[in-house]
């Protein structure tokens, strides 16, 4: 009963902060747009056109007031490529 | 026309059930006509915390289905004539649900109750999405614990995106419910503060309910919580109850109310 003598955090602020967190990724991953999945299949269709394609990840990011969509494209520079 | 209020949660076991029923009796109470809905397809519990599981017949998958007509479906509460009840199917499962179906029967019930009140299956089930389409508003029940309220988070997230109010461009309305809230711990800094919960949820509060051994007594005999006057929690649902009819009922701080300076002197000596 004297832990807070010392100084220990209390395991009600430990839960705010670990609840903060926790809340906040899963609110990102619900802004996962409908259409992804769709739109990742035609950019990989595309970029085949000229180069091989490993992977294609696509984020949807908020800062402030802009939001932007990161598009990665992972090369494969061996990898089959249509004409 | 009355109001549809859908009694959600995000995982199971933080006290939907007995929330819905204390809270349709206490609008009873308030001399509105008020019907509460088993939504909770196999998981037939209402009827049991209302103490009207030998008077149950037909089922609202009978009524849904047009198996049974509405008013056969319907039982009368034994304690409070504003109140009425309409149990959940038992064999069936969740997946029953449509959405036409639901849409059809809200909107009877809407015609003849002044409050509709649907105690919904928990948010990560099956059967959520159809619960929630059509209210008007929304009870958010949490525990102060941080599972209760992260799954909470999603349910309102999903609550937001099926909400046919919200497809209409309209909002929402939701309240949050702290249930089992122990002022020792929160005391203690064991047990997270409602302010917190609110700041994290980002929704409006419409009342906190102390932690009662009185809740459970009351489930045994099928009589709810709310009846019993001493009862700390009983007494939580009437404000709330109260709140719900538009009165102004001041939020009662139990987080600091209970704990009395003798005890706590005694406490530090244990």
């Amino acid at each position: 009963m004297f832990d807070w003598l010392f100084g220990k955090k209390d395991s009600a602020s430990i839960a705010k902060d670990r609840l903060t967190i926790a809340i906040m990724s899963d609110r990102d991953s619900m802004n996962e747009l409908p259409f992804m999945s769709e739109m990742k299949a035609e950019i990989v269709e595309v970029v085949k056109k000229y180069v091989g394609v490993r992977a294609v990840e696509i984020k949807k990011e908020v800062h402030g007031d802009l939001e932007a969509l990161s598009i990665d494209v992972e090369l494969d520079p061996n990898g089959e490529k249509l004409n | 026309m009355g109001i549809v209020i859908a009694v959600i949660s995000g995982k199971g076991g933080v006290g939907k059930t007995t929330a819905t029923a204390n809270l349709g009796l206490g609008i009873a109470m308030n001399d509105k006509n008020c019907i509460v809905v088993d939504f909770d397809i196999g998981q037939r519990n209402l009827d049991m915390i209302l103490g009207l599981e030998n008077r149950v017949v037909y089922d609202l998958v009978q009524v849904m289905d047009g198996d049974a007509k509405l008013k056969q479906a319907i039982i009368k509460s034994k304690v409070n004539e504003n109140l009425h009840f309409l149990a959940a199917s038992q064999s069936k499962d969740k997946s029953v649900l449509e959405s036409k179906k639901v849409e059809k029967l809200v909107a009877e019930l809407r015609e003849s109750y002044d409050y509709v009140i649907l105690d919904s299956p928990a948010g990560i089930e099956s059967g959520f999405e159809h619960t929630i389409e059509f209210a008007d508003a929304a009870i958010v029940v949490v525990n102060p614990e941080v599972s209760s309220i992260r799954d909470a988070d999603r349910a309102i997230g999903i609550l937001d995106s099926k909400s046919q109010k919200v497809k209409n461009g309209e909002e929402v309305a939701k309240y949050l419910i702290i249930n089992r809230i122990s002022a020792e711990m929160v005391q203690s800094g064991e047990m997270l503060k409602s302010e917190d919960i609110l700041n994290i949820l980002n929704i409006k509060l419409v009342g906190k309910v102390p932690e009662d051994k009185g809740v459970v007594d009351a489930s045994n005999q099928g009589k709810p919580v709310i009846l019993d006057k001493k009862s700390e929690a009983g007494q939580a649902y009437t404000r709330i109850a109260g709140r719900l009819c538009g009165q102004k009922v001041d939020m009662k701080d139990i987080e600091i109310s209970n704990v009395g300076l003798f005890k706590k002197i005694t406490g530090m000596f244990r």
